[in-house]
């Protein structure tokens, strides 16, 4: 009796849990949970980490990403390294010049626009290097999302010579 | 806190070195309150990198409220709450204390609380000091990728994760037949390292030589945070009435110290000019003053309960970088329970609850300039502007309990509410640890919340069994949305999360089964599943973020009875199996289930008429690697804390003659 009884309670108890625990399982495949990504090791890439960059000049940046279903916005950001403290997000180093004061470093934060409904895309956008800021060791960061929000970011150990 | 975790239904954010934020059915922050001797606790809540300002040691009692609790508490109780209960006053005339000594070996953890208690017959009062000093804890692993950054670390050790805390308390009070009074005053300070190669989730290089020559030495980043507390509690009996109040003041005050870094337009070189220390980089400062008053009392079968709460809050901000404007907030609500007894068998009860809220924000400004516009002239952006908001809301319950022979049937149907927070409503910041440009949205809408609730349970001698699913809906869930635009002037080039209100539904339960056959011998299982899923909005068909995986917790706990001069002797092991959490929404990752095995042990024996207690734990029994779902650090990939022992101690002692045991 008393075993009949706590088997039927069990019963009762799981299956009001899995019943719950069911409705659930077909939702979660439809959203996008992959990141885009930042493919920096593409020939064409540029910069790449270490690359040396010349002040007073003009370079393309060629950055190829994508998407598993459409790109959202992409973004870089140089600024310096001089205090070494880092986002490179490369595993191998490059040799940083001495820790330096800063006296006018180069602050650049620029959008680069990718075309509406995307999922791969090589962005080319040209930027200038100032003639009269610090050379010396900085970061170049890229970030891209996706649609949904997702991000991704590569920071990239660069040099201005 | 973390003892809370083997609760079904209760989870914790883990944000290191051993503190953590509760978590009730997967919704925390400003979702869950914490009450503390009927005060509720202020700290800065919504902030994912520090504790609670509570010394462990001072808690005697605590009681979880899963499901909304609003109508007691007023806004924010949405999720739940978790009561500290008044600890019971010493006996009549006593006269003892006790000595705690604790240790833990994962982060070389050393702590004692002394505890000293007096009481003639209707006043007594009541001392503690508490010391807990710790190193940096330790990893089952020896290498991070924070992004796709190597981070080694040195023997394991989560660099700069030290810290230490005190606790001083002191309590006095009358103790009357019909008048009842305590006061209650506190002050817990901590000082605590963050990981040093990731502040949030920002890949930092390091002077690795400097924080690995000690494993106890606290560098930058590090927070303070010191939390006052005085309280009174006093009771009052007049005829069937019981009127209590509840006043309190409170003062919590963070700082976060950090080497000066020139993110976005912030200029190289810290200003010489600038009145904020250099290493300030944000500073909260925060004045609480509070008031419950409720009278009980019966009317036929009816058991009534009158209730207002009302507080003032003040809080101002510092430091080189912004977040949250400083604001003024005035809250004030007012409540009737009802529970009448239909008969011996069925309870009805129901609530009623009326609040109004008033929140000023203040102007907050850069104090460097930044580019308005492309090729614009630099200017010093309004980060925050002055901001008034009211927001009054109606809010209410009814329940049903229901007993037959061995059952057990709880129903309970509510609405609950949220006033939005100054940082949903204003934030206009660069949160440079995530990468996110934080927008709040002046037109939030107080959140809302409908919940049906179901309790069943079944018990008789040898069995225990309790299934509690709930369902939850909000037609305006204030979420944090990460967006696919990058912000270039307010944002400096970042991500844009903006605050923004969905529909959304939330269901689960927890389910517990205790089974003893033999009186030294149970088992018992304990399940729980949440899930949630955005309705409206940019992520609709997404989760909520710090969705908890669905876990189940089998113990077996083994009490000898005769055991000679020991008493309460235990031995008890839990397994944990945790599933994988693939339900998640940006910025979230998906995250592996594991398992986890902790034992627990414990006795306790006579010495010179005092009987003393001995515990000992392994938490993570095999050093397994896992992360948790649920930790602030999960984004960087940060493994939980390894192998974990901890040894604790409590003497208690008496002088007066009388001989009484203290709990």
């Amino acid at each position: 009796m008393k075993r009949k009884q706590w088997i039927k309670n069990w019963l009762v108890a799981s299956v009001a849990l899995a019943a719950i625990a069911s409705c659930s399982k077909k939702d979660s495949s439809i959203v996008d949970t992959e990141y885009p990504s930042i493919d920096v090791s593409a020939s064409n890439s540029f910069p790449k980490q270490c690359s040396e960059i010349q002040r007073g000049q003009k370079f393309i940046a060629m950055i190829h990403v994508s998407d598993n279903k459409e790109l959202g916005s992409l973004n870089v950001d140089i600024h310096h390294n001089f205090d070494h403290h880092s986002h490179s997000t490369e595993v191998n180093d490059c040799s940083l010049n001495p820790v330096q004061t800063p006296v006018n470093p180069l602050v650049l934060i620029k959008s680069i626009s990718v075309p509406a409904g995307q999922t791969k895309y090589v962005a080319q956008q040209e930027i200038e290097i100032p003639a009269d800021i610090d050379p010396g060791d900085y970061h170049f960061l890229i970030r891209i999302t996706d649609k949904e929000g997702w991000q991704t970011i590569k920071g990239l150990s660069i040099k201005i010579k | 806190m973390q003892s809370l975790q083997r609760l079904p239904g209760v989870k914790t954010i883990g944000i290191g070195s051993g503190q953590s934020k509760p978590l009730i059915r997967g919704l925390g922050f400003n979702r869950v309150i914490v009450l503390d001797k009927g005060i509720k606790h202020e700290g800065q809540q919504w902030g994912a990198d520090h504790g609670l300002e509570i010394d462990q040691f001072s808690v005697d009692e605590v009681e979880i409220l899963k499901g909304p609790a609003s109508f007691v508490f007023g806004s924010d109780a949405i999720g739940g709450a978790i009561n500290i209960k008044r600890p019971p006053p010493p006996a009549p005339h006593s006269f003892g204390g006790d000595i705690n000594l604790i240790g833990k070996t994962n982060n070389a953890l050393l702590g004692t609380s002394v505890n000293l208690f007096k009481r003639t017959n209707k006043w007594f009062a009541t001392g503690r000091f508490t010391l807990q000093d710790y190193g940096d804890y330790k990893v089952p692993t020896d290498r991070l990728y924070v992004y796709d950054f190597a981070v080694d670390l040195h023997q394991n050790y989560l660099r700069n994760t030290a810290g230490r805390e005190t606790g001083l308390h002191f309590s006095t009070g009358y103790l009357g037949d019909t008048f009842r009074s305590t006061f209650y005053v506190s002050n817990t300070y901590s000082k605590s390292g963050f990981f040093a190669n990731a502040h949030g989730l920002e890949p930092r290089r390091v002077d690795a030589a400097l924080h690995d020559r000690s494993s106890r030495d606290i560098q930058t980043p590090f927070q303070k945070v010191n939390h006052f507390k005085v309280i009174n509690h006093t009771e009052i009996r007049l005829a069937n009435h019981q009127l209590e109040i509840e006043s309190g003041f409170q003062n919590n005050f963070r700082q976060e110290y950090n080497n000066y870094v020139n993110h976005g337009y912030m200029p190289a070189i810290y200003p010489d000019s600038l009145n904020i220390p250099k290493n300030l980089e944000r500073e909260f400062d925060k004045n609480v003053y509070s008031l419950n008053a409720k009278d009980a009392f019966q009317l036929g079968n009816h058991e009534l309960q009158l209730g207002m709460n009302a507080e003032i809050q003040n809080n101002n901000i510092n430091g080189w970088s912004f977040l949250v404007p400083a604001f003024d907030q005035k809250s004030l609500g007012a409540y009737v329970y009802d529970k009448l007894w239909i008969s011996d068998r069925l309870l009805l009860h129901g609530a009623v609850r009326y609040d109004h809220i008033d929140l000023n924000l203040y102007r907050y400004e850069d104090w460097f300039q930044s580019p308005s516009s492309e090729n614009g002239a630099p200017s010093y952006l309004v980060r925050a502007d002055n901001m008034n908001r009211s927001f009054n809301s109606l809010t209410g319950s009814v329940g049903l309990n229901y007993n037959i022979s061995q059952w057990e049937l709880k129903a309970n149907i509510g609405k609950s509410f949220r006033a939005p927070i100054a940082k949903e409503l204003s934030a206009n910041g660069v949160n440079y640890h995530y990468f996110s440009y934080e927008k709040g949205n002046p037109n939030l809408s107080p959140e809302e919340s409908y919940q049906a609730d179901l309790g069943v349970v079944f018990s008789s001698t040898k069995l225990r069994a309790e299934a509690s699913p709930f369902f939850n809906y909000f037609p305006n869930y204030i979420y944090l949305n990460p967006t696919s635009d990058h912000d270039y002037f307010y944002g400096a080039g970042n991500q844009v999360f903006e605050y923004s209100q969905a529909r959304v539904i939330r269901y689960g339960g927890e389910l517990q089964v205790k089974y003893q056959p033999w009186e030294n011998l149970s088992a018992e299982m304990l399940g729980e599943y949440i899930y949630a899923k955005q309705l409206s909005g940019d992520k609709t068909g997404y989760t909520l973020p710090f969705s908890p995986p669905a876990s189940a917790l089998f113990n077996i706990t083994y009490k000898p009875i005769h055991t000679g001069v020991l008493h309460h002797t235990y031995l008890s092991v839990d397994y944990r199996i945790t599933a994988t959490q693939n339900n998640i929404v940006p910025p979230e990752k998906k995250t592996e289930g594991y398992s986890l095995v902790n034992v627990q042990a414990g006795t306790s024996f006579p010495f010179q008429n005092n009987n003393i207690q001995l515990s000992l734990q392994v938490q993570n029994l095999f050093d397994t690697k896992y992360l948790n779902h649920t930790s602030f650090y999960r984004l960087i990939g940060l493994p939980e804390q390894g192998r974990n022992l901890v040894l604790s101690l409590k003497i208690p002692f008496h002088f007066s003659k009388s001989h009484i045991t203290e709990n």
